[in-house]
């Protein structure tokens, strides 16, 4: 049985009057890829955002992340404690270089020597050569695709035990898209283990070993990414058939 | 013509100091995130904090300058508690309405503490005049405006390498642009921001000081008019950008002291403040360039 490394039991968050998420549970095992696909608005970024304590849960929800509970931890501190959200949009420093923004990605990681942080930085240039040839480039001056690159090596600067991306796939080119995608199981690949939120359910569901179905702030179907590429319902849903 | 390059003298000196106003200004706007009224009055904290070092210990300027920019950090740390860390997820008219009150309570304790009258602040720098011989023109420059250009510059240079080459540089400069996406760097948001404004609050302290040795005086209500020269300069530099803010400043510094050439000292103001309406007519994002962001 594999180790579970992030556990999310009853979740449920509410904006104001507006129920976003009720009764999600989750469980992700180390060294997994695990996708959580649905339509627009159906609360996958409010998930993340939950897990990341940037939103506030309602009593009775709970996230336990490497055997602790962090359902009411501050979210500077969760991420000291392993845990990297890569956000849609990207939201890379603009006016920071690209080896800024990766100094930035290192400040959540207080145990990390400079002897560890230069070989972080290197394995970053290693998976994403572009930013090598980039790296005194302002972050706010690379291209779409570039800039989700350096979001996720900014991410991996703080050498985390799980990394959570948020539509890593919104708004690039189907050939980058590619890319980004291949990256994602590199990083896996590495040791890491991913939660990965998309719309792009075809793309997301073949590289991830398990996948849940958000719809409208419900679970309602979970398996592994095999098993949902050829369920009926998803496809007709998801994928256009 | 002597008099013209004369003039010119005096407003790169003023607007040095000008433009270290906007330095501070611009690192509290940008690190905080809103607009602050209070900045009057730190700088008159800092002026305050170094004549009672000249008065009480002795007229060491590196001494005074460490003061001013103690004191004031510290006012700044006090208006940060009060002002922005409760009201960080609130709407920013309550931050902006709050800062009003604190400068107007700092403004009338320190009448109280310090006293209504204006206090001199007289021979901490040697009254010397240099005289250069310019194209047949005799240029008078003072030891006090030499110093305190070669200040601004030192002081602006420090802030930079801070910005520049230190791990809270960058975690200063990742907070001004982007909150949220800090937060999920690890970084402490709220802390790094009462740095943020405590060292733009620091800043002003030692521009406060600037300006008691440059017009030999300080007084409880000094803050109020230089507050809305760094704004204004500030503004001209696009409000964040620290460089521009401080080109912002010296701008106007010159442009004041040309434009009494033609009228009289008392209308300063209408030239620095038609400049500022003039240029945002013109470029209504300042001096800054927003070219070649794409995010």
């Amino acid at each position: 049985m594999a180790e579970t490394i992030l556990k999310v039991e009853n979740l449920a968050v509410n904006y104001g009057y507006i129920i976003a998420l009720s009764n999600i549970n989750l469980e992700i095992n180390k060294g997994e890829i695990v996708t959580l696909i649905g339509s627009n608005g159906a609360g996958k970024t409010t998930t993340l955002m939950a897990i990341s304590g940037l939103v506030e849960k309602r009593p009775g929800s709970k996230i336990t992340f490497k055997g602790q509970d962090i359902t009411k931890t501050a979210p500077n501190k969760i991420v000291h404690m392993g845990m990297c959200h890569v956000p849609e949009g990207r939201k890379i420093f603009p006016a920071l270089t690209v080896y800024e923004n990766l100094r930035a990605g290192a400040l959540g990681n207080k145990s990390l020597t400079k002897a560890r942080f230069d070989e972080l930085v290197e394995e970053q240039y290693t998976l994403f050569p572009r930013l090598k040839e980039r790296y005194k480039q302002a972050g706010g001056s690379l291209s779409g695709g570039e800039q989700q690159m350096l979001a996720i090596a900014r991410g991996l600067m703080m050498d985390p035990d799980i990394v959570m991306l948020d539509e890593p796939s919104l708004g690039l080119a189907p050939i980058v898209i590619e890319d980004i995608f291949e990256l994602i199981k590199k990083v896996r690949d590495m040791g890491k283990t991913i939660l990965l939120i998309e719309q792009n359910a075809s793309v997301a569901l073949s590289i991830a070993d398990r996948g849940y179905v958000l719809e409208t702030g419900n679970i309602t179907l979970q398996g592994t990414g095999q098993e949902l590429l050829v369920n009926p319902e998803v496809k007709k849903a998801y994928l256009g058939a | 013509m002597e008099y013209i390059l004369n003039q010119l003298i005096n407003g790169i000196c003023q607007g040095s100091i000008y433009a270290l106003m906007a330095i501070g200004y611009s690192v509290i706007v940008g690190v905080v995130g809103m607009v602050t009224f209070t900045y009057g009055e730190i700088m008159m904290i800092g002026a305050f904090s170094s004549y009672y070092i000249f008065t009480g210990l002795s007229n060491n300027l590196p001494l005074a300058i460490l003061g001013a920019f103690a004191g004031s950090f510290i006012i700044g740390s006090i208006v940060y508690k009060l002002c922005y860390e409760r009201f960080f997820n609130a709407p920013r008219h309550i931050s902006l309405l709050c800062t009003i009150g604190i400068s107007m309570l700092i403004k009338n304790l320190a009448q109280i503490v310090f006293g209504p009258d204006t206090k001199p602040v007289l021979n901490v720098i040697d009254n010397t005049t240099f005289t250069l011989n310019l194209f047949g023109a005799n240029l008078n420059i003072r030891l006090l405006q030499i110093v305190v250009i070669v200040l601004v510059i030192v002081f602006a240079v420090a802030l930079t390498l801070f910005f520049n080459k230190t791990k809270w540089g960058v975690m200063l400069r990742a907070v001004s642009q982007n909150k949220d996406a800090s937060y999920l760097m690890g970084i402490s948001v709220k802390r790094t921001a009462l740095l943020g404004n405590c060292i733009g609050c620091g800043f002003g302290g030692i521009a406060g000081i600037l300006l008691a040795l440059y017009y030999g005086s300080v007084s409880a209500t000094m803050g109020a008019s230089y507050s809305t020269k760094a704004f204004a300069a500030s503004v001209l530099g696009g409000l964040v950008d620290i460089r521009f803010s401080a080109l912002g400043g010296l701008c106007i510094g010159i442009i004041e002291n040309m434009g009494i050439i033609f009228t009289s000292a008392t209308f300063r103001d209408v030239f620095a403040f038609a400049f500022l309406i003039l240029i945002l007519i013109i470029r209504p994002q300042g001096f800054v360039s927003k070219k070649g962001a794409r995010v």
